[in-house]
């Protein structure tokens, strides 16, 4: 027997106690990594979505607080296509257009001249043709969650658009799409002559413009920013919030299972008085009383994160089956996600298990012999 | 008392040993001094002494005890182990691992180990690995006769055989001194026998010091030297062939 044989026969001593403190761990570190996992998703989705779209840059209002709070005007898109190095800009309107039965969509409005249309996968159907009016294309979990089929009717903002096509993109938020002329979506929204973002590609290859230029020359422009996918995600206030605030539950719901390893450490403590006046009788050191309490931590905590990674896993094999959340976000624990999380958990246990430690090895073990 | 008893010479040092403990001036009080468990005590125990300390139930015998092997701190006084005052925690720790085994009244055994386990546990921190602590903990469950208990658990064996398990604990790492607090004060009058006679024959065969707590005169008088505590304080000190009384008591070192 060694010291963790013995400590986990402590806990099977206890097993309701130890198997609820666990319970909590497992919760707590599943509901940290969904949480983070969640925020995550949301800038992978959106960062899968832009890319699959096949952006070089993204050219926003300079200053707007997050994608969707900021306008160009339509016209600074052709002032972005002269730009040496650009290969091709399409603009695009887009917003949360609400439908019927109160549902909002989210709504891409694109010129009928964009590249952007020669790019929709299509599943089935076609594409707006030029000068047609208040058609659409819908990805198909956004035709499956409204259950529209080709031909059907869709109500954007008050007006009656017909499906056209079906698309079949493979990234999460791009499913979900309504794809709609931009003129069209400008005269509902009353944002003429607007547009939310720019997609631009640059030139690649031998005689290509430095990316660093280009985005400079667009930048100077005036009142936009040029950026990657990446960086624009990563100055969205909404997302950043977001980040926030699940971190903030996190490390709440982190702690609410260390919390849980502290009072069943502290009540084992209490009873065990004796058995640790014991240890200290025939001559063990702090150090080795001490492990031997912290051992039965953080083998609660090992359990619990085990239990806890494969909740999140659960969740993430169950979450895209939900259509509420799966049609929006995809979620996608990752080693980059579980490490600091368990990370965290794992320190937090640490301390509620050396607070009992240490008041343990403080008792004077004449006085720990004589309590029952 | 069958051996005689003389006046005592003015030393009591046994002529061949030197003194493993010597306990100066020392006092025990609780509840910030309202409660004097033990006062002023002067004793020197000499390696290989065979020690009673006998007294009423309450007289601080205990208190003593927990003294001699560090599980409770004096005070006022110094102890000294081997000469050298035990200051720490921390030395007193290391003393009962190298240089003490305790014997309970109350067993304080583990009740979820085994009687095997309950032994290896006290040579945890000896640098041996398990199968050694394990050969070593059986081979100490074989000397106090309970080889074929070994693997039972500690609950289940009669309150005999519980203290055979704590004696085999307490001499595991063949301590240079055995404390015995009321070895048999739990037990029926066939398995206390037992207990002090094994008690007696470990201490015969090893030559170990041995401290013996209790209230049992019978049990008291197989012991060379007795030690009287009433009130707190060494009333009379009585070894084979001398003795002294309260005020005679010889100076320490």
């Amino acid at each position: 027997m060694n010291l963790l044989g013995l400590a986990l026969r402590n806990l099977r001593r206890r097993p309701a106690r130890t198997g609820l403190s666990i319970l909590g761990i497992g919760l707590a570190v599943g509901s940290a990594l969904a949480l983070i996992a969640l925020s995550h998703s949301i800038q992978d989705s959106t960062r899968e979505s832009i890319n699959e779209l096949g952006d070089d840059l993204v050219v926003t209002q300079k200053g707007a607080a997050d994608i969707f709070g900021g306008f160009i005007p339509e016209a600074t898109i052709e002032r972005v296509a002269a730009i040496p190095g650009v290969a091709r800009v399409a603009g695009e309107l887009f917003m949360f257009a609400p439908s019927t039965d109160q549902r909002s969509v989210l709504t891409l409005g694109w010129p009928e001249t964009s590249y952007l249309w020669s790019r929709v996968p299509l599943r089935e159907g076609r594409l707006p043709q030029p000068g047609e009016h208040l058609v659409a294309v819908l990805g198909d979990a956004a035709a499956a969650a409204l259950g529209k089929k080709l031909d059907d009717e869709l109500t954007l903002i008050g007006e009656n658009f017909r499906i056209v096509g079906i698309s079949n993109y493979t990234t999460v938020i791009n499913r979900g799409l309504v794809l709609v002329p931009l003129i069209d979506l400008q005269e509902a929204s009353y944002r003429m002559r607007q547009v939310t973002m720019i997609h631009v590609n640059v030139e690649h290859g031998a005689g290509a413009v430095e990316p660093g230029r280009v985005r400079a020359a667009i930048e100077a422009l005036g009142n936009v920013t040029a950026a990657t996918a990446n960086e624009m995600l990563k100055n969205d206030r909404n997302v950043a919030v977001l980040d926030a605030v699940s971190l903030a539950i996190s490390i709440i719901a982190v702690a609410m299972g260390a919390l849980s390893v502290l009072s069943a450490l502290m009540m084992a403590t209490q009873e065990r008085t004796r058995e640790i006046g014991i240890f200290a009788a025939i001559g063990w050191s702090n150090a080795r009383i001490m492990a031997s309490i912290v051992l039965e931590g953080m083998s609660m905590c090992a359990v619990g994160c085990v239990l806890g990674v494969l909740l999140s896993f659960l969740a993430a094999f169950a979450f895209p089956h939900i259509p509420a959340i799966g049609n929006l976000i995809s979620f996608r624990p990752s080693i980059a996600l579980i490490a600091p999380v368990l990370g965290a958990a794992c320190a937090l246990c640490l301390i509620g298990s050396l607070i009992p430690a240490w008041r343990a090895i403080r008792m004077v073990p004449a006085e720990a012999l004589r309590r029952m | 008392m069958s051996e005689a008893i003389e006046r005592g010479s003015g030393s009591d040092k046994s002529p061949e040993s030197e003194p493993l403990i010597v306990l100066k001036g020392v006092s025990r009080s609780y509840d910030g001094g309202a409660i004097a468990a033990l006062r002023g005590i002067d004793l020197q125990i000499a390696a290989g002494d065979c020690l009673a300390i006998v007294g009423a139930s309450g007289s601080g015998k205990s208190s003593l005890v927990n003294l001699l092997c560090g599980i409770d701190h004096a005070s006022a006084g110094t102890v000294l182990w081997e000469g050298r005052v035990q200051r720490t925690r921390r030395d007193w720790a290391r003393r009962r691992r190298l240089d003490i085994g305790i014997v309970f009244q109350e067993f304080n055994l583990i009740p979820t180990l085994t009687a095997l386990e309950n032994v290896e546990i006290a040579l945890f921190g000896r640098g041996l690995s398990a199968p050694q602590r394990l050969t070593r903990a059986a081979v100490m469950l074989d000397r106090v006769g309970l080889e074929h208990r070994m693997h039972n658990r500690a609950s289940t064996l009669s309150g005999g055989e519980r203290q055979r398990v704590a004696i085999a604990r307490a001499i595991v790492n063949q301590p240079k001194l055995l404390l015995a607090d009321e070895p048999t004060g739990n037990l029926d009058s066939a398995s206390a026998a037992n207990v002090a006679d094994l008690l007696f024959r470990l201490r015969q065969d090893t030559g170990q010091t041995l401290i013996l707590v209790t209230h049992d005169d019978a049990l008291a008088a197989r012991c060379p030297r007795r030690v009287r505590i009433k009130d707190g304080v060494i009333i009379e000190d009585i070894r084979q062939g001398m003795a002294f009384r309260a005020g005679e008591l010889p100076a320490t070192p």
